[in-house]
């Protein structure tokens, strides 16, 4: 009923490493920093670690119940709660995805509107990104994590230009290290936890990875390396800006490429801006292959009808969020429904496997 | 005349009782010999009253020395009245008595002498004296190289292969031959080494050339774009090489040549992008050198194509980006331009392109006249005139500078094509546009394949043993792998000996 991919259209096991990190660093940490700080100041650092933790144990979850059904969520789904309810979940889980998509393109939209071209409408490059994207999705997934993987070697010397704030660091900043309760530590780490969110993807592409298991460690890597990366952002952003001034900060880190100087190029930031493009891409195009993939398991629905129509409903969407209030409500939204999913769906999933593979055998 | 007429009376008797033993010969040999006669250049006659033997061939393509010395003397001298005989006397090798219409058509067209004899009806003798037009082996222009080997393939197919297997004495080295072009007829040859080679490579490539339904192939470039994976591209999926050593090179490493006769490129695949910024004389350098100078010919490739269009989206949207002291000589040079940098840039790169153009299409000596004239008549006259900035020129003569690094011809003309869309896309939205633009073309790279092999690799999908030779060369001993991409079934191409030297003392 939910045949395996073909062999030639698989990727080697290592790409999951790509695939997860190119998920997880999105529009989010071009101004995480302030959220996380308002919660528990400059002891906030302790938040990313343990979100990163958590999100570790998820994925040793996750992969609990992929490699037991060996096949992707809506086969899953369909095997543990039947056709109707499974299928039912496995329509949600496409919806999700397709959202992460919708959340990183608006504010990709949103930071270009507000940094780079105030005065164009923003249905223009809604449109060209989502064509980019589709044109993308059609090359199939090998294309799809072709681009995570290209996407995150550009975006990688974007991290270079950190050391010009460093010029400028205060590095008291950051004492006393522990100056949060543990509520406040909670509270900020829950907030981080909306910057890893992505890695559910894998419950979709988990069929197209050459021999599954195999690609568990890369997927730890590749939390490892979002861990890292979060972590030397939130870290140059501490020791640069005081917390005052950071809580009235929406875009941390693309206010600190403003104060790049280069011999050739002043204004870094339209720089970074269009090199960005290459890290939000991968994520536009993972959450539209799994949501049109997902429908084409559900229903007898080609996967290219069914990216059509999910371009066109991201589009309208897209194009009827107009203001900071609505994205921010859209982002808060995403992230809670995010949240439950994957700290109470994804175990209860496990249990459940359990269970019924237990019952199915007795 | 007298006789042919005569010749075919005597046909058309015979013709009557045998018409339905031949009804499956589409064509008789009459009507052939009759078609053929319609041009001046064929010549039919019977060698002497009492000979029975008639003789037709096309005086412009048959080596009439041949004739003379080694066929008229011993029609002569035979007593006897059959085909056999003769082609027993006569000190020809690969003489054939051929019943087939068709295939007579097809010996007398390519250069052979048909004898026929009076009685025998359908059977006719076919003497080999094929005589070709071709010049000698000469140096390669388009891939010319400082060291190395300086032969170049020719436009003949025989003389061709034979620079090739003379590079590789093996019995292994394949030739597979097919005609493709239905008013052509060409000879195209697919040459690989059997055992090294991926078998599913060459049945893709044979059935494409099998499956090509085209009036006239010319040139080894019409292959090249009827066989291509994506016929959308700009981009070339075959590399054509003039040069025999880089065949050979490539035939050992798995991948297959195509020789098209009348065309002095040969093509080779399955292929990388990367490979195309590789030149032959890479591998006669010294690895660091090769490798440093590959980096600049990827460099030189960027540079080309994004130069301008980042030129036109900074001074277009984001002029604040421009340094303090950067701006002092733009303003300069840029004040009292009339146009907008859109237009400038325009201007300047259809300049660069229609001197090439007007370059490329003459001889030689005019061709260096036209450069020079042009280009530093023109371009000095714009900047003193105020048309074009300064600065701006130097980039679009830079720009068009690197285009010309790339080793394959070929690619080079789609890298000048490619900047255009960029510049178009930095008009209107800047550096985001540029960005769109890029993202796109990789998106067309990434979907693309060469015989059915990704076009990317080794980059995506990444493949680090082939890394050692594509963006960079490392040294020979290290590479002692065929690269992933031809699926060779033999991967390794020797082994490597250890390489210890023993520990000495210094003054040891």
């Amino acid at each position: 009923m939910f045949p395996l991919p073909k062999e030639d259209k698989m990727v080697s096991p290592f790409f999951v490493f790509y695939l997860i990190h190119a998920m997880q660093v999105g529009v989010g940490i071009l101004g995480f920093e302030r959220v996380i700080v308002q919660s528990a100041g400059y002891s906030a650092w302790i938040a990313i670690l343990a979100s990163g933790a958590s999100i570790i144990g998820l994925i040793w979850i996750s992969y609990r119940i992929l490699n037991k059904g060996n096949n992707d969520i809506v086969a899953i789904h369909a095997d543990i709660m039947g056709k109707w309810i499974g299928g039912f979940f496995s329509f949600l889980f496409s919806l999700y995805f397709l959202s992460f998509a919708l959340v990183v393109l608006r504010s990709y939209v949103e930071v270009i509107q507000v940094w780079v071209f105030p005065e164009v409408s923003q249905w223009i490059f809604v449109l060209i990104i989502i064509f980019l994207a589709y044109s993308y999705v059609t090359g199939g997934f090998r294309v799809v994590t072709g681009v995570s993987y290209l996407g995150i070697l550009y975006g990688l010397p974007l991290l270079l230009v950190k050391f010009y704030p460093l010029q400028y660091a205060d590095y008291g900043n950051l004492l006393p290290i522990f100056n949060a309760s543990p509520a406040d530590l909670f509270k900020a780490s829950k907030e981080m936890t909306l910057n890893f969110l992505g890695f559910e993807t894998l419950f979709m592409f988990y069929p197209f990875i050459k021999d599954g298991p195999k690609s568990e460690k890369w997927a730890y890597f590749g939390v490892l390396f979002s861990i890292f990366i979060y972590l030397l952002t939130a870290f140059v952003t501490f020791v640069y800006f005081n917390q005052e001034q950071l809580k009235g900060t929406i875009w941390a880190t693309l206010t600190l490429w403003k104060i790049v100087d280069l011999i050739i190029v002043e204004r870094f930031e339209y720089i970074g801006i269009s090199v960005w493009f290459f890290t939000i891409l991968p994520n536009i195009c993972i959450g539209l292959w799994c949501a049109s993939r997902g429908m084409n398991r559900l229903f007898p629905v080609s996967q290219r009808n069914a990216l059509k129509m999910f371009c066109l409903l991201l589009f309208m969407i897209s194009v009827l969020l107009t203001d900071r209030q609505q994205i921010d409500v859209l982002q808060k939204v995403i992230s809670q429904i995010g949240l439950y999913t994957i700290y109470f769906y994804l175990p209860f999933l496990l249990v459940l496997q359990y269970i019924i593979m237990k019952v199915k055998k007795g | 005349m007298g006789f042919f007429k005569s010749k075919l009376k005597r046909f058309n008797r015979d013709n009557k009782q045998k018409k339905n033993e031949n009804s499956e010969h589409e064509l008789r040999i009459d009507e052939l010999l009759h078609r053929c006669k319609e041009s001046t250049d064929f010549v039919s006659y019977r060698y002497s009253e009492s000979s029975p033997f008639y003789i037709h061939y096309y005086q412009t393509i048959v080596e009439i020395n041949i004739l003379h010395q080694y066929v008229l003397p011993y029609i002569n001298e035979n007593e006897s009245n059959t085909l056999f005989d003769l082609q027993q006397a006569i000190p020809i090798d690969n003489t054939e008595i051929i019943d087939n219409v068709h295939e007579i058509r097809d010996k007398l067209l390519t250069g052979c002498i048909v004898i026929e004899v009076k009685g025998s009806i359908q059977e006719a003798l076919v003497i080999s004296a094929v005589s070709l037009e071709k010049r000698p082996v000469s140096m390669p222009e388009v891939e010319y190289s400082v060291v190395g080997p300086k032969e170049a393939f020719v436009e003949s197919i025989d003389a061709n292969i034979n620079l090739v297997r003379k590079r590789l004495p093996i019995p292994d080295l394949i030739v597979e031959e097919v005609k493709i072009g239905s008013l052509t007829k060409t000879r195209v040859a697919v040459l690989y080494i059997k055992g090294v080679t991926d078998k599913e490579n060459v049945n893709t490539i044979l059935q494409r050339l099998k499956e090509i339904h085209f009036d006239q192939i010319v040139d080894s470039s019409f292959i090249n774009q009827i066989i291509s994976d994506n016929h959308n591209s700009p981009f070339p999926h075959l590399i054509d090489t003039e040069r025999p050593d880089r065949v050979a090179s490539v035939l050992s490493e798995g991948k297959i040549t195509i020789i098209v006769d009348g065309s002095p490129h040969a093509l080779t695949g399955p292929t990388t992008l990367v490979e195309f910024f590789s030149a032959f004389e890479d591998y006669f350098l010294s690895w660091h050198i090769a490798s440093i100078f590959r980096l600049v010919r990827l460099f030189a490739v960027f540079f080309s194509v994004l130069s301008t269009s980042l030129y036109v989206a900074v001074l277009t949207y984001h002029y604040e980006m421009i340094p303090e002291n950067l701006l002092n000589p733009l303003i300069a040079s840029r004040s009292g331009i009339p146009f907008p940098p859109i237009l400038e840039a325009i201007i300047l790169e259809l300049t660069i392109e229609l001197l090439r153009e007007a370059g490329a299409r003459l001889p030689t000596k005019i061709g260096q006249t036209i450069g020079i004239v042009g280009g530093i008549v023109i371009g000095t006259a714009a900047v003193q005139a105020g048309l074009t900035s300064n600065v701006l020129l130097i980039i679009v003569a830079l720009a068009a500078l690197a285009s010309f690094t790339t080793p394959v011809y070929q690619m080079g003309n789609t890298i000048r094509l490619i900047r255009f869309p960029f510049l178009i896309f930095a008009q209107l939205w800047g550096l985001l546009g540029v960005t769109f633009c890029f993202s796109y073309i990789l998106c067309h790279l990434l979907k693309m394949t060469s015989l059915g092999r990704p076009y990317l690799a080794p980059v995506y999908p990444l493949r680090l043993d082939d890394l050692r030779d594509s963006l960079f060369r490392l040294p020979f001993f290290m590479q002692t792998k065929r690269p992933m991409q031809v699926r060779s079934p033999v991967r390794t191409r020797f082994q490597p000996k250890k390489h210890e030297k023993p520990k000495r003392d210094i003054e040891d």
